[in-house]
């Protein structure tokens, strides 16, 4: 088979964009201005050509593999090259169906993007930084080696940086130093936790191991040799080693999923970062946590998981109920979507700690779900921005009266994230909710667990509902721009914005009808890995 | 591996045994003879006829270039580096220097060699580079006084990068710990005029000063404690002392005597508390020198510190350890911390990266502090010291890779340094639009020193905390394989070492990352928009410092494994 990961969906994009930035930096004020069209149509045709591969993998075109009914701890398109020998370091790529939607959204947002924010300032550095972070975020999904992994993870910090650096709003520089130093932070812990966890394994019994530390970085090998480890009683490790290393690498996840209180950064960075920045920021980066806590933590110590499944649920609560109540008090537009993504990433970590497949699949769904449609608000704030120059809830009034387009968008995305039956948010819901029930009906856990969420329900509609009255409706018969745009004309969005806002709300749409085309994938990896880890361990789920 | 040749001075084998350091006398020579060379002739007595003396006289355009001893010393250094790397292509012939009655002087293998390769590598970068920094002016036969000037001053310069090179190289060689002493004074002077010798700025002398003085207290505590070493052992040879160290190293003589010695070591690596001159001298001196300082002689202060506590005092499977541990742990920690809190509050870059420098003498005590824990579990310590040479490669890694982003730096510095003052933090500002180059360079430099991947100061950091995890965890996987239920209390508490160091990193990310968010986004300071200084030779070294950090860090394994070899030669009880 040939590989169709490693250079098309990660080399080359991040080797492209260095050249392109390199080359554009040291140029004149004058030539960039002259090539952000032709940089910018590069780089759209390059995230169109990955968008091609995956959805060509999807539809198995790229040889014939097939996303349901993969075994756990199984991959397809799985490549292994060896880098560092002495240390047992490879470039092992694969895809699972727990990997390959985060990989499909990753693509699908970059042209999205792109299109989305086709007039940005700067344009010739810009859309390359764009590619850079789409490569490197790619990378982190497909990584099947600790090292790899590790590398992607932080580089996806430096596109990031500057998009919020270069692009930002007025405090973006204490914006982008704190989104940079608390994620480091967090992934040195992490890495902390991987090294140990590297060392404990036994040496020399390892196909992957290194020359000279007998060691295995590769992560099928380490989630094999867990789940020999965790039959019946047994804790892979031993009880306290596991609930350590389960702690540490949460702590690298937690942050940049980001759960209450860890999540301070990430209002910060979206408020301050460029619409661009927040749509990948928004979209894959968060999901960068769900998803290592599924490949990681969950799959190597599923008694650990057990163990502090309470403290998970109660943080997913927190953020949830705090997220929402939050929302509320916003008056900043972009800091409501920012908080409004912390609770829905509550709802991912509920997801995971019912200890129900169909939680789990909630879980992953939600990640998918989430990553169409908060690309899309942040799409609308930075439109929004863009064209009233402001981000304040209020400043003006009855937009639907002079900008219907913008308004049509603001309203579909709300109603999106809200959880609106149809459409693909209210499917993650629906079934988080169920598995809610199923815990509190099959393992026996209070009813009142139950509160938080029908809580967040009312919240949600009630913040999304009231700024929506405050910007789009009111204002008399011809709305109420804010006051230094009185007598200007106010255009709407943009013919590229209308367009991408369109295809977003198109994939809303079809996830919300037929969420089966995404989710079965889903279902099938988290009762492979229900099959894999919990059954192993001597517990079940419904 | 093959068996220790043993060579008397000036015998067979000794020239090709010395190689390098005979390369840098001669070219020492060559910079003394070479620029004085001119028509001058001399009459033979008695005749009227002359000849060609070539002393005096008018100097030849060659010779009279001021570029001229740059070059040498460039050259030579190089000749040096590249002697060094060459004998490895076949695996290191081990060659001792022995006097008549056997004692060994200098010992050439891998170890030795590998730190021959840091000091010529960064020397070479940092007299290239300088080639732009001191004042070059009027090419020709005819010269003012001025120019002659500066002509001498250049030769004196290079002459001293010269001696400071033949001096490491001697300590890292030295058998005898007065050999070693001789090496690291003659490079030690070397540096302090050196440090000094930054004339255009007055805190140049003031930091020359300084250095000096903290520099030769240290050195005599250091020296008052090998001669208790002597008294208590009868010797100064390693081999000797370390059998002596097995036999009775608790009785509280010698250990006095280590703490006197290893504090004229710690004052070399800027290991808090012997830190304090070092900020004043990294900011004082100019910046290719400082360079020099953050690179070349902390790894000269590395080799005397691995020796005396790894091979004389080296740890024997004693229950904990040794009697230095614990506090080496704690030096440690100190260190890093106080280097990293200090370089948050530092308003000038060159002082940021001198502390950021102590942060990593931290480091590099932590993971000799976990060298020294390695046989902690008796199983381990029939591993061969395996754990040991895993930290000990990941050490020489990582100061073979600091030479790349830490001169490197310290270049780009330079070079603003030209233009008219790099001492404050807002020098940097506009550097993006004035250069991308070298602001592109120095975010990399920064981020690689912060330890963000892919870059070679990722891997190195991850193979120092990698290397004390592996001594920490010890055979403790195999026990819980084997059913035992432990946990963080099992495991040695160098552990603890590696956490403060990811921690310590974390807190570092703050002043790499403003260093890059000035360059980048500040405007440039006034009257300092236009171009930069023009010069390629700092730039090139520029770029290869660019290069090499980028290259190792995703493709170090072939440097892995020379550092391995070497790692295995420190203490062969450890095969």
């Amino acid at each position: 088979m040939i590989d169709w990961i490693s250079i098309p969906l990660v080399a080359f994009p991040l080797i492209a964009s260095m050249v392109l930035l390199a080359f554009v930096a040291n140029g004149t004020e004058r030539m960039r201005q002259r090539l952000v069209a032709p940089i910018r149509m590069a780089c759209l045709i390059f995230s169109l050509v990955m968008l091609t591969i995956t959805t060509g993998m999807f539809f198995r075109y790229f040889g014939d593999v097939s996303w349901m009914n993969i075994a756990f701890n199984d991959y397809e398109y799985h490549f292994i090259y060896s880098w560092v020998d002495t240390l047992g370091i490879h470039w092992a790529v694969g895809l699972d169906a727990l990997s390959f939607p985060m990989v499909w959204l990753t693509t699908f947002l970059l042209p999205v993007t792109i299109i989305a924010t086709w007039n940005e300032k700067y344009g010739a550095t810009y859309f390359p930084l764009l590619l850079m972070m789409g490569g490197a975020l790619i990378g982190v999904f497909v990584s099947l080696d600790l090292f790899m992994f590790y590398v992607f993870w932080e580089l996806t910090l430096i596109p990031m940086f500057f998009l919020i650096l270069k692009w930002g709003g007025k405090d973006r520089r204490y914006a982008a130093q704190k989104f940079f130093i608390y994620t480091f932070t967090a992934s040195v812990i992490m890495l902390l936790g991987l090294i140990t966890l590297y060392f404990l394994q036994d040496p020399y019994t390892l196909n992957y191991s290194g020359s000279m530390t007998g060691r295995s970085f590769s992560i099928p090998e380490l989630i094999d040799n867990a789940k020999a480890g965790n039959v019946g009683d047994n804790w892979y490790l031993g009880a306290q080693m596991q609930k350590i290393l389960f702690v540490m690498l949460m702590i690298g996840f937690l942050v940049k999923l980001p759960a209450v209180p860890f999540h301070t950064w990430l209002p910060d960075a979206h408020v301050q970062a460029p619409t661009g920045g927040s749509m990948l920021l928004a979209g894959v980066m968060l999901k960068m946590g769900a998803y290592g806590m599924f490949r990681l933590p969950i799959s190597l110590f599923p008694h650990a998981l057990y163990h502090f499944q309470l403290a998970l649920m109660i943080i997913g609560m927190v953020s949830l109920v705090w997220g929402a109540i939050v929302c509320l008090g916003q008056t900043n537009l972009k800091k409501m979507v920012a908080y409004s993504s912390v609770s829905h990433m509550g709802v991912i970590l509920i997801g995971i700690a019912t200890m129900q497949p169909m939680g789990w699949a909630a879980a992953l769904f939600m990640m998918f779900a989430h990553g169409i449609i908060s690309p899309m608000l942040f799409a609308v704030c930075g439109a929004f921005k863009h064209h009233y120059h402001s981000m304040e809830i209020g400043a003006m009034r009855g937009m639907a009266r002079h900008s219907p387009w913008l308004a049509t968008s603001m309203m579909f995305g709300w109603m999106a994230s809200l959880g609106l039956p149809l459409l693909a948010g209210f499917v993650a819901e629906i079934m988080m909710l169920i598995a809610l029930w199923h815990m509190i009906s099959l393992d026996g856990w209070s009813i009142w667990w139950m509160v938080g969420p029908a809580l967040v329900l009312a919240l949600t509609a009630a913040y999304y509902l009231w700024s929506m009255q405050r910007t789009i409706f009111e204002g008399g018969e011809t709305g109420q721009p804010p006051e230094y745009l009185i007598g200007k004309p106010v255009p709407d969005i943009s013919n590229s914005e209308k367009f991408a806002m369109l295809i977003m709300a198109l994939f809303t749409i079809l996830f919300g009808v037929m969420p089966w085309i995404g989710l079965d994938m889903m279902d099938d990896w988290t009762k492979q890995a229900f099959e894999g880890l919990i059954m192993f361990v001597g517990k079940g789920g419904a | 591996m093959s068996e220790i040749k043993h060579v008397e001075p000036f015998a067979d084998g000794f020239i090709s045994a010395l190689g390098p350091e005979i390369i840098i006398f001669v070219g020492l020579i060559l910079l003394i003879i070479v620029p004085n060379l001119g028509s001058g002739t001399v009459r033979i007595p008695g005749t009227q006829s002359r000849v060609m003396w070539l002393f005096g006289g008018n100097r030849f355009r060659l010779t009279s270039n001021p570029k001229l001893p740059a070059w040498i010393t460039t050259l030579t250094l190089g000749a040096a580096f590249v002697q060094t790397m060459l004998s490895f292509q076949d695996g290191v012939d081990r060659t001792a220097i022995v006097t008549e009655s056997g004692k060994q002087l200098m010992l050439v293998n891998g170890f030795s060699r590998v730190f021959e390769l840091i000091f010529f590598g960064a020397l070479t970068l940092a007299a290239f580079a300088s080639m732009n920094r001191l004042e070059v002016k009027g090419v020709g036969p005819r010269l003012s006084t001025d120019d002659l000037y500066n002509n001498r001053r250049q030769a004196d310069f290079y002459i001293l990068m010269l001696t400071c090179g033949l001096g490491m190289s001697v300590v890292a060689l030295a058998q005898d710990l007065f050999v070693l002493f001789i090496g690291l004074e003659l490079a030690s002077f070397s540096t302090y005029v050196l440090v000094a010798f930054y004339k255009e700025s007055k805190a140049g002398t003031e930091a020359g000063m300084k250095y000096f003085i903290v520099g030769s207290v240290a050195s005599g505590i250091g020296l008052y404690g090998l001669s208790m070493l002597y008294l208590w052992a009868g010797s100064l040879q390693f081999e000797v002392l370390a059998s002596q160290f097995a036999i009775d190293g608790t009785e509280p003589l010698p250990l006095i005597a280590m703490g006197f010695v290893l504090v004229g070591f710690g004052f070399k690596v800027s290991a808090a508390p012997f830190h304090f001159a070092a900020p004043d001298a990294y900011a004082g001196a100019s910046s290719p020198v400082a360079g020099i300082l953050a690179t070349a002689s902390k790894a000269m202060g590395v080799i005397p510190l691995l020796r005396m506590l790894l091979i004389v005092a080296s740890p024997e499977a004693s229950e904990d350890g040794t009697v230095w541990l614990t506090l080496l742990g704690v030096l440690s920690i100190v260190t890093m911390t106080w280097g990293n809190i200090a370089a948050l509050g530092s308003k000038n870059p060159k002082r940021m990266l001198a502390y950021s420098s102590v942060a990593h003498a931290g480091y590099m005590l932590a993971a000799i502090t976990a060298i020294g824990a390695w046989n902690w579990d008796a199983s381990l310590a029939g591993d061969g010291g395996e754990a040991a040479v895993a930290v000990l490669t990941a050490l020489i890694f990582h100061l073979i890779v600091l030479v790349a982003f830490k001169l490197g730096a310290f270049l780009v510095l330079s070079i603003l340094e030209s233009d008219g003052d790099a001492s404050r933090l807002s020098s940097l500002g506009g550097l993006a639009k004035r250069e991308p180059f070298l602001a592109v360079a120095m975010f990399i430099f920064m981020i690689s020193l912060a330890g963000v991947p892919p870059l070679a100061g990722f891997v190195s950091k991850l193979l120092v905390i990698m290397g004390i995890v592996k001594v920490a965890v010890g055979e403790i996987g195999a026990e819980i394989m084997a059913g035992g239920d432990l946990g963080l209390s099992d495991v040695h508490w160098v552990w603890w070492l590696a956490f403060a160091m990811v921690i310590n990193s974390a807190i570092s990310m703050y002043y790499y990352l403003r260093i890059g968010v000035v360059m980048f986004f500040d405007e440039a300071e006034e009257g300092r928009t236009g171009p930069l200084p023009t010069g390629w030779q700092v730039r090139f070294a520029v770029l290869a410092c660019l290069m090499a950090t980028l290259f190792l860090g995703v493709a170090g394994d072939k440097l892995l494994e020379i550092c391995e070899v070497a790692a295995q030669s420190l203490n062969y009880d450890w095969d």
